[in-house]
């Protein structure tokens, strides 16, 4: 193997206003490797590699590529000099086809007529090559994710990059699809290329990088070989000194498998045959679950099979088009969501800013929305009392050590991890039955979610009942009591605690029993 | 601890400081662009600027002129701002307040003999009525068909002025005018005047009302915050239980029903009778207005009070100086742009 530097960063700086969020940062990526750099929020990753990319210009620093300096000043430049960035979110033309998405912005030899059968020549090679299947004339939009992050690393494949860096690159996908993906990445950096692994997600990168990174608070802590580096080092570097590694939730190797709760008792929340229609297939459909007091029933799936509508259903915001939905044994289907959340429900959206910020409000009306008719915050003849909404909101600032001065702040000043404690702060601030949580830690740094899953945990040991959907497998794994598998729509089935495991939930989350 | 609450204690004084410079800096850019523009025109800048913010204070006559300014001014601002708190936009104020001048003059010309304590409250009523019927339309549109209210409210103005030609000249015309004008309405019908010399009509005292109704309803109401809530996050309101769809209506009834009421307040207390016209400019100096005070309603009536004394001191100035009121115009259009440029430079 040939180990010679390939990229080199040396003393990369960068502050936006006040804060630096770079600070020094040297790194070198050698060929051959697969360097893993993780970190939390915040921690400086992503800014690192959008100076790489030339998304952003450094204060100060240098970069050099095979011993020469270079200057990268648009995502051109990187492109140009060979470096290519997967993101997180696609850039894709959805009528596209996968080749026509693949040579978009490059130089096309016959511009007039638009034919691209070299091109589809050349990706069919790379992805023979390197185990990307694909099939370059499908449309983009019917492709399911995993499909579409093919699809974006031969876009810069096809370019010819040697440096590819992967932000958060398995969000998205089943835990074959990333067994795969892994594959694919070793087949290119066997070739040559050096391939940049952004992520939080401990176990892939022990599984996946022959060297580690870690960043704090934009520095670099460490750089290491894999076999030298234990997750417990990993964990200690990323998280600074605040955590009691002993009692974390997060690194227990066996969570508590006693769990008990009342399996006869009557479900909070009971889904009778449920079916949502969207334009042309059903988008929900013959969905029947229960939730019972004290348990947490996860859903697992693949974003995109139905999970979304699935809840909008309950909630009463989308119209279910047949079967109905019972909370502790009474019909609800059909009623509003004003009315199905005034039972005690509470709900944190996946989609946060979407669905559940109001980001021209303050932080205090952003903590009551969904509560603006209940006492203290509002008198029964329908005035606010924004003293008990202030005295309320500076407590659960607090308690939820949500990074604000003052409730009146404008809520946009928040950012993502602190709006997540504000959704759950919000969510918990009222006595509830039934949780109904999406996603709830995604993109957010290990401490928070430590205190996300404890929060939930309480929860369910109080007696509430939870329906926790998510797309991160060991949450749902370390968090439920049952797992019930999404695909396309349907419950492909359901696990029990003592019997879950990843790759038979990575089966039925891939539709695999459609086929037999 | 001390560091926070310090920190608290000081942050009104800041706050304040932090939305008022902004304006200010704006509206002496806004005079100090249009001064070059009047020096180059060869004008006395300073006798210009004394006129234009000093008639309002000079004489009583002037004072008042500014009050009677200032009632549909705020009025049609707050048509804008309602709407605008959910995230609608009213175009259709001049339309409405047409119609809801028709109300009160239908009502007061019909019903003339009545005494004031029946018939005045009738053509308030009637204005407000009418003025909400006017954008009834236009917010049904949107509700059941999700169709722009922009369009819509601002198409339904041209059928407004076809409709107020229409009652002027062949319902109850006054042939005695020159210009479509309608019968007088009945003396009941009529705002009692506060002050005889110069004469200030009660209506002031309505707008006052009006104002602080709305102010309480959209800041401590729990109605006001899902106004409020649905126009900072429609879909979020919804996940979270708020019939978005019906604030959007509401919101455009309650802004139909203010402008109706500024149309009723200049037939009853300026004008005792409908004439063609009588909307003159201020649908636009009301968004105007509603846009400066950035939606605020508390802040509405004093950014309205502020532009009053524009338009007073600009008509004031073209009569002594022979210097175009519309430079007056080009005042509050810029004070707004550079309010908006502050906004950005703030982001920044």
């Amino acid at each position: 193997m040939n180990n010679e530097p390939l990229l080199e960063l040396t003393g990369i700086n960068k502050s936006f206003g006040p804060v630096q969020a770079l600070k020094d940062i040297s790194l070198t990526l050698r060929a051959n490797e697969i360097h893993g750099l993780l970190g939390g929020n915040g921690a400086g990753k992503t800014t690192l590699m959008n100076v790489l990319f030339g998304l952003y210009k450094p204060d100060s620093g240098l970069i050099k590529l095979r011993g020469q300096p270079v200057e990268i000043n648009a995502p051109r430049d990187a492109i140009e000099l060979g470096i290519g960035m997967v993101h997180q979110h696609f850039l894709q033309v959805n009528d596209f086809t996968v080749a026509e998405n693949i040579v978009l912005g490059t130089r096309l030899p016959n511009r007039p007529t638009m034919d691209l059968s070299g091109a589809v020549e050349q990706i069919t090679e790379l992805s023979i090559r390197f185990g990307l299947e694909v099939n370059p004339k499908a449309p983009i939009a019917a492709l399911p994710m995993g499909v579409r992050q093919r699809v974006e690393i031969l876009k810069a494949l096809y370019r010819g990059v040697e440096v590819l860096i992967l932000d958060e690159p398995t969000t998205h996908l089943t835990p074959q699809e990333v067994e795969m993906l892994f594959q694919s990445l070793q087949l290119m950096v066997a070739e040559g290329m050096s391939v940049v692994f952004i992520t939080h997600k401990l176990r892939e990168v022990m599984a996946a990088c022959h060297t580690i990174s870690v960043l704090r608070d934009g520095q670099r802590m460490f750089t290491r070989p894999r076999d030298e580096v234990t997750e417990e080092m990993i964990v200690r570097n990323m998280v600074g000194g605040d955590i009691a590694l002993e009692e974390s939730l997060l690194f227990s190797e066996a969570p508590e498998d006693e769990r008990t709760y009342d399996r006869q008792a009557q479900p909070v929340l009971d889904i009778q045959g449920m079916r949502i229609d969207g334009e042309a297939t059903a988008l929900v459909d013959s969905v029947s679950l229960a939730v019972r007091p004290g348990e947490i029933l996860g859903i697992a799936g693949v974003a995109g099979n139905g999970q979304q509508e699935m809840v909008e259903g309950i909630l009463g915001i989308r119209p279910i088009a047949a079967g109905a939905v019972l909370f502790d044994g009474q019909d609800v289907s059909g009623a509003a969501t004003e009315h199905i959340l005034g039972l005690g429900v509470a709900y944190v959206p996946q989609d946060r800013q979407q669905d559940g910020f109001l980001p021209k409000a303050s932080i205090a009306q952003n903590l009551i929305l969904g509560a603006q008719r209940q006492q203290p915050y509002s008198s029964r003849r329908g005035f606010m009392n924004w003293k008990a909404i202030y005295t309320s909101a500076r407590s659960l600032i607090a308690e939820y050590s949500i990074r604000a001065q003052d409730p009146k702040e404008p809520a946009a000043n928040l950012s993502g991890g602190n709006i997540q404690r504000a959704m759950l702060a919000r969510a918990f601030s009222r006595p509830i039955r039934l949780l109904i949580a999406h996603n709830p830690t995604s993109g957010l740094d290990i401490p928070s979610v430590e205190f996300i899953y404890s929060r939930i945990l309480d929860h369910r040991q109080q007696g509430g009942a939870t329906l926790l959907l998510s797309e991160n497998m060991d949450e749902l794994v370390l968090l439920s009591d049952r797992i019930a598998v999404i695909y396309e729509g349907r419950i492909a089935g359901i696990l029990d605690r003592s019997t879950f495991d990843a790759y038979e939930i990575g089966r039925l989350m891939s539709g695999a029993n459609d086929d037999d | 601890m001390t560091n926070s609450q310090a920190l608290r204690r000081e942050s009104p004084a800041v706050g304040a400081a932090r939305t008022l410079v902004p304006y200010v800096v704006a509206v002496l850019a806004a005079f100090a662009a249009v001064g070059i523009l009047l020096a180059l025109m060869g004008f006395d800048v300073m006798r210009a600027y004394a006129t234009i913010l000093g008639t309002s204070f000079r004489t009583p006559n002037g004072f008042v002129q500014t009050l009677i300014k200032w009632v549909p001014l705020v009025l049609q601002a707050l048509a804008f701002t309602v709407p605008l708190a959910a995230g609608k936009f009213n175009i259709g104020g001049e339309g409405q307040m047409i119609v809801g001048g028709i109300g009160a003059a239908a009502v007061g010309i019909t019903f003339s003999d009545l005494p004031l304590p029946l018939l005045l409250p009738l053509v308030m009523m009637a204005g407000m009525a009418f003025g909400a019927l006017w954008v009834l339309g236009p917010a049904w549109l949107l509700y059941r068909f999700n169709i722009n209210e922009i369009l819509t409210t601002v198409l339904m103005n041209f059928v407004a002025f076809q409709l107020i030609d229409f009652v002027a000249t062949s319902i109850w015309p006054d042939p005695a005018a020159g210009h479509p004008t309608t019968l007088p309405i009945g003396a009941g019908g009529k705002l009692p005047l506060l002050i005889a010399h110069p004469p200030l009509h009660s209506g002031i005292l309505i707008a006052i009302l009006a104002a602080i109704l709305v102010y309480v309803y959209t800041d401590r109401t729990s109605a006001g915050y899902e106004l409020l809530a649905t126009g900072a996050n429609p879909r979020a309101s919804r996940v979270y239980g708020i019939k978005v769809r019906r604030m959007f209506f509401l919101s455009l009834l309650i802004g139909g029903a203010l402008a109706g009421l500024a149309g009723a307040i200049e037939v009853s207390g300026v004008h005792g009778r409908l004439i063609e016209g009588f909307h003159s400019n201020f649908l636009l100096l009301g968004i105007i207005v509603g846009l400066i005070a950035k939606g605020n309603n508390a802040a509405v009536p004093f950014v309205a009070l502020f532009i009053a004394i524009l338009e007073v001191g600009a008509s004031a100035m073209q009569r002594t100086m022979a210097i175009p009121g519309e430079m007056v115009f080009i005042v509050e259009a810029l004070i707004l742009i550079f309010v908006l440029l502050t906004d950005v430079v703030r982001r920044r």
